[in-house]
């Protein structure tokens, strides 16, 4: 297979990186150009590529034409109540699913998979009757509560967990350790790798999650970023990309960051939601 | 310090039974080493006296107590694994403290105990370290340090010494001989290498097919098998057999004495050496008889060449007879041969 | 007492699953058979089968429909390929520039529907758009994107293929660079060139995963919404919308949760029949090991 390759084929091959790059990164970069220049920059042919004077005050103006402060927090508290819940049913669940024996362990096995492949699409209505009933519609836990079981979450820790071998947990009972000493002080520690994928999946998952706000949020009180940053372009005239794109920026920032910092387990973790 | 005691135990998986109706005692203080092939049970035995896989029926007494009831951690046995089991993500200290801190040892009692058994095993330096900087030697002196340090009644060891090289395995050996020789506790030992259990216990059973084939001293079992089975399976290399045809006789390759002519031995039969392996102590030579039977033979001497036509010699003395269904004979029956 | 561990232990996570899935799973499929009244469930009427036969006979149910097969034909067809390349292309280079490229072709599956959307609106402006100037300087015909029901079909299915493909790139890529290299080198002792060995060696022995993200990729393109509701809002007249579309305005927009009911459990058959065929071939790949 190794052959010696040609400098110019080194230079095109090169070449063809680049542009591959280039597709997937020219769109983020032309919305931070969009996001720092004037209304009459956008609406000029030829278009601007880089601000003359950078904008920067698209950015409050942005900010302070919706309460995106509120949004902020409503998706913070979401996303934090979401994730600790779900840890602590996913947990012992994936425990008991790899390593304890019980009647009736494949049919609730069974249950979780179909969990996993059921969309929201299909479930979204009886779920919003169901919490309009309830008279939450005005508190965050439509959006915390119906994610509470992880399904995917429970799948992947349970193959982790199934690969820690039996004789750790036995060596565990005759040191005398009960099923939650196991779990905590022997399972969760070694299996960090596989908790920080399921908590950074949910993260991100639940941090750009549309459709659920939009169908179970009515009011701005409960409203995410992701609702908050659609609605710019409703709010603001067709000519207000620049505004939009500020407000962009900010909805994709802390994702970006989470995956330049972790981005060998988001990997992991999306690809492993794909198969298997 | 406790004898352990098996009334009547049974174990199926589902509908398999791996070990049907066993009576059995081991003798407190006693190094006993569980033998078999792989499958035979033996691993089973040891799992049920620790209760982590815990006897389908029957009971198991550890010093007169009977266990059903008694979790694993409160049966005051300590194990060690084949892998050793030691917890990846805590220190050889944490690994150590962890069953102590679990049965409530007060913290100063803990230290005194971690310290003197990370001496004894010569750990002291290596207490900070995580288990993934060790060599498999020093993972095993974990595992060893481990069950040491709660003072058991009993030790179980699952063939702790088969993941390491041949040369730290002989060294371990000796060891444990030693430590139990130090600490007078029941050891039950299980492995599958005849050698190790002869080496090693005071008391071997073996076993097979979740049936106990004979129990007693290495010597009683090498020089009294009861069996066909036991006969064959302890002693390397492994017992000859001449088949007859209402019975069967056995001789170890060390009896016999080889000639170039026929003797007036109660067996002498002719062959032609095969194969000749110079061990340099001895030498094992293999011989094949003119019904293509292969016999092992090993002798002080290395004078036979292959290709050699020699006579195979077994005096009476030596000669083992098995009846058809692998029981032992009488050995009076053994002349007529 | 021990006996009662495991129940105890995934009894959280069964309630979570019988309240928010099955529930509403049985509650869709019955109310698909009734007039249901939004105010007040308890006046529902039994109707049978009335919002299955009025539905496929409404050109909105229709159209929603044939849109999903095509955002799903075309995305499945378009991504496995072009992932398919980029795989290849990827594969056998590891150093830091190419993780950099991994991590950009990536990137876009992390980011939100709404974030590219978004992006790709102001990009497809037919009049301000960076697409259409791009496309004149190099003296091409301009293009309508989103603004008109012959091309927004087409535009949502662009920006959908450049949003996923990364993801199943990386997922190729894996199984690609999973198969062993002793392969690859007897092969080239067999005197096989570049193409015979793509397709002698490495696509069977991908197989699996291509299977796999065949059906991941289905499923996906059957639920197709966030970006259409952003980006044409299901127009223009009605051009780009889909089954969960359709779902959506009939909850919303027009209350009538019965006809919505029906077009749910459309899905859930088109889900289910994609998830039967994940699974047969789940216990097929386990068989093969």
């Amino acid at each position: 297979m190794e052959q010696q390759t040609s400098k110019t084929a080194k230079i095109l091959f090169g070449m063809i990186d680049l542009v591959i790059v280039f597709i997937f990164l020219f769109p983020f970069l032309w919305m931070l150009s969009v996001s720092l220049q004037t209304e009459q920059e956008i609406t000029t042919i030829p278009l601007t590529l880089i601000p003359k004077v950078p904008q920067w005050k698209n950015y409050v103006e942005a900010f302070a034409s919706a309460p995106f402060l509120l949004y902020l927090r409503n998706s913070v508290l979401v996303i934090l109540g979401v994730v600790v819940i779900q840890l602590l049913v996913m947990v012992p669940a994936a425990y008991t699913f790899a390593k304890m024996q019980f009647a009736g362990k494949n049919l609730c096995f069974g249950l979780v998979m179909i969990a996993f492949m059921t969309p929201a699409q299909l479930t979204f209505y009886p779920i919003y009757h169901m919490m309009s009933k309830a008279g939450l519609m005005n508190t965050l836990w439509p959006q915390i509560l119906p994610f509470m079981t992880n399904a995917f979450g429970i799948f992947l820790l349970r193959q982790y967990f199934m690969q820690i071998p039996d004789e750790l947990l036995e060596s565990a009972r005759l040191d005398n350790a009960g099923a939650l000493k196991v779990m905590g002080k022997i399972m969760l520690p070694m299996s960090k790798p596989a908790l920080t994928s399921v908590v950074l999946f949910s993260f991100v998952g639940h941090w750009n999650d549309y459709f659920w706000p939009l169908i179970i949020t009515s009011s701005t009180q409960v409203r995410p970023l992701t609702i908050g940053v659609a609605m710019l372009k409703n709010t603001e005239g067709a000519a207000s990309w620049h505004y939009i794109m500020a407000g962009n920026v900010m909805l994709i920032l802390p994702v970006l960051i989470l995956y330049l910092f972790f981005s060998k387990y988001i990997v992991s973790s999306f690809t492993y939601s794909g198969i298997k | 310090m406790a004898e352990i005691e098996f009334r009547n135990v049974s174990k199926s998986f589902g509908t398999y039974n791996v070990i049907e109706h066993l009576d059995v005692t081991i003798p407190d203080g006693s190094f006993t080493v569980l033998v078999g092939p792989s499958g035979c049970g033996k691993t089973t035995l040891l799992r049920m006296i620790a209760g982590i896989g815990p006897q389908s029926d029957g009971q198991i007494l550890i010093d007169g107590k009977d266990m059903t009831n008694v979790a694993p951690g409160q049966r005051d046995v300590a194990m060690v694994f084949q892998n050793y089991a030691i917890y990846p993500t805590m220190s050889v200290y944490g690994n150590i403290e962890f069953g102590l801190k679990n049965n409530k040892v007060p913290k100063e009692e803990r230290k005194k105990r971690i310290r003197e058994v990370a001496e004894k095993v010569g750990l002291t330096d290596y207490l900070d370290r995580s288990p993934s900087t060790l060599s498999g030697g020093q993972r095993q002196r974990v595992a060893l340090a481990r069950a040491m340090s709660k003072n058991p009644k009993v030790f179980l060891m699952d063939e702790p010494l088969s993941n390491l090289d041949a040369k730290l395995r002989s060294a371990m050996r000796v060891e444990l001989i030693e430590l139990h020789r130090k600490l007078k506790t029941t050891f039950v030992y299980v492995t599958h290498d005849q050698v190790e259990a002869m080496s090693m216990a005071d008391t071997i059973i073996l076993m097979d097919h979740g049936e106990i084939q004979q129990i007693g001293s290495p010597e009683e079992i090498y020089r009294n098998p009861a069996n066909l089975f036991v006969a064959q399976f302890i002693g390397s290399p492994a017992m000859n057999i001449v088949k007859k045809e209402d019975c069967t006789i056995g001789f170890r390759p060390e009896a016999v004495c080889l000639t170039k002519e026929p003797t007036s031995a109660a067996l002498s039969m002719q062959g032609t050496i095969s194969t000749r392996e110079m061990l340099g102590r001895e030498t094992n030579y293999s011989i094949r008889d003119a019904q293509g039977n292969t016999y092992m033979v090993t002798s002080p001497t290395d004078d036979w060449r292959p290709q050699q036509q020699v006579y195979l010699n077994v005096e009476h003395a030596s000669l083992y007879v098995f009846g058809k269904d692998g029981k032992r004979l009488p050995e009076m029956e053994g002349a007529t041969v | 007492m021990k006996k009662v561990y495991p129940y105890l232990f995934i009894f959280p996570a069964m309630t979570g699953i019988v309240v928010f899935v099955l529930y509403p799973m049985v509650k869709l499929i019955t109310q698909s058979f009734y007039k249901v009244n939004p105010m007040n469930e308890a006046n529902s009427k039994f109707i049978g089968i009335e919002n299955y036969t009025k539905m496929f006979q409404t050109a909105a149910f229709k159209k929603a429909l044939v849109n999903t097969g095509y955002y799903a034909l075309f995305s499945v067809i378009l991504i496995m390929v072009i992932a398919l390349v980029l795989a290849v292309w990827l594969s056998g280079k590891q150093d830091r520039f190419h993780s950099f490229i991994q991590g950009s072709v990536f990137l876009p599956h992390v980011i939100s529907m709404v974030s590219i959307g978004l992006i790709f609106q102001q990009m497809m402006d037919p009049d301000f758009g960076i697409f259409n100037q791009v496309l004149t300087a190099l003296h091409l015909p301009a293009c309508t994107w989103l603004r008109s029901s012959s091309t927004a079909v087409g535009s949502i299915i662009f920006t959908n293929v450049w949003k996923s493909v990364g993801y199943y790139t990386l997922i190729l890529l894996a199984a690609i660079q999973g198969i062993p290299t002793s392969i690859y080198e007897a092969a080239s002792l067999d005197n096989a060139g570049k193409l015979c060995t793509f397709f002698r060696i490495t696509l069977p022995m991908i197989s699996p995963q291509i299977f796999f993200t065949l059906i991941v990729l289905t499923i996906g393109s059957f639920k197709i919404f966030d970006m259409i509701f952003i980006m044409t809002g299901g127009g223009p007249n009605n051009a780009s919308t889909s089954l969960v579309f359709y779902i959506y305005s009939k909850v919303f927009q027009e209350f009538d949760i019965g006809k919505a009911a029906a077009a749910g459990v459309v899905l859930m058959v088109l889900v289910g029949i994609m998830t039967v065929f994940y699974f047969v071939g789940l216990s097929k790949k386990v068989h093969y090991q």
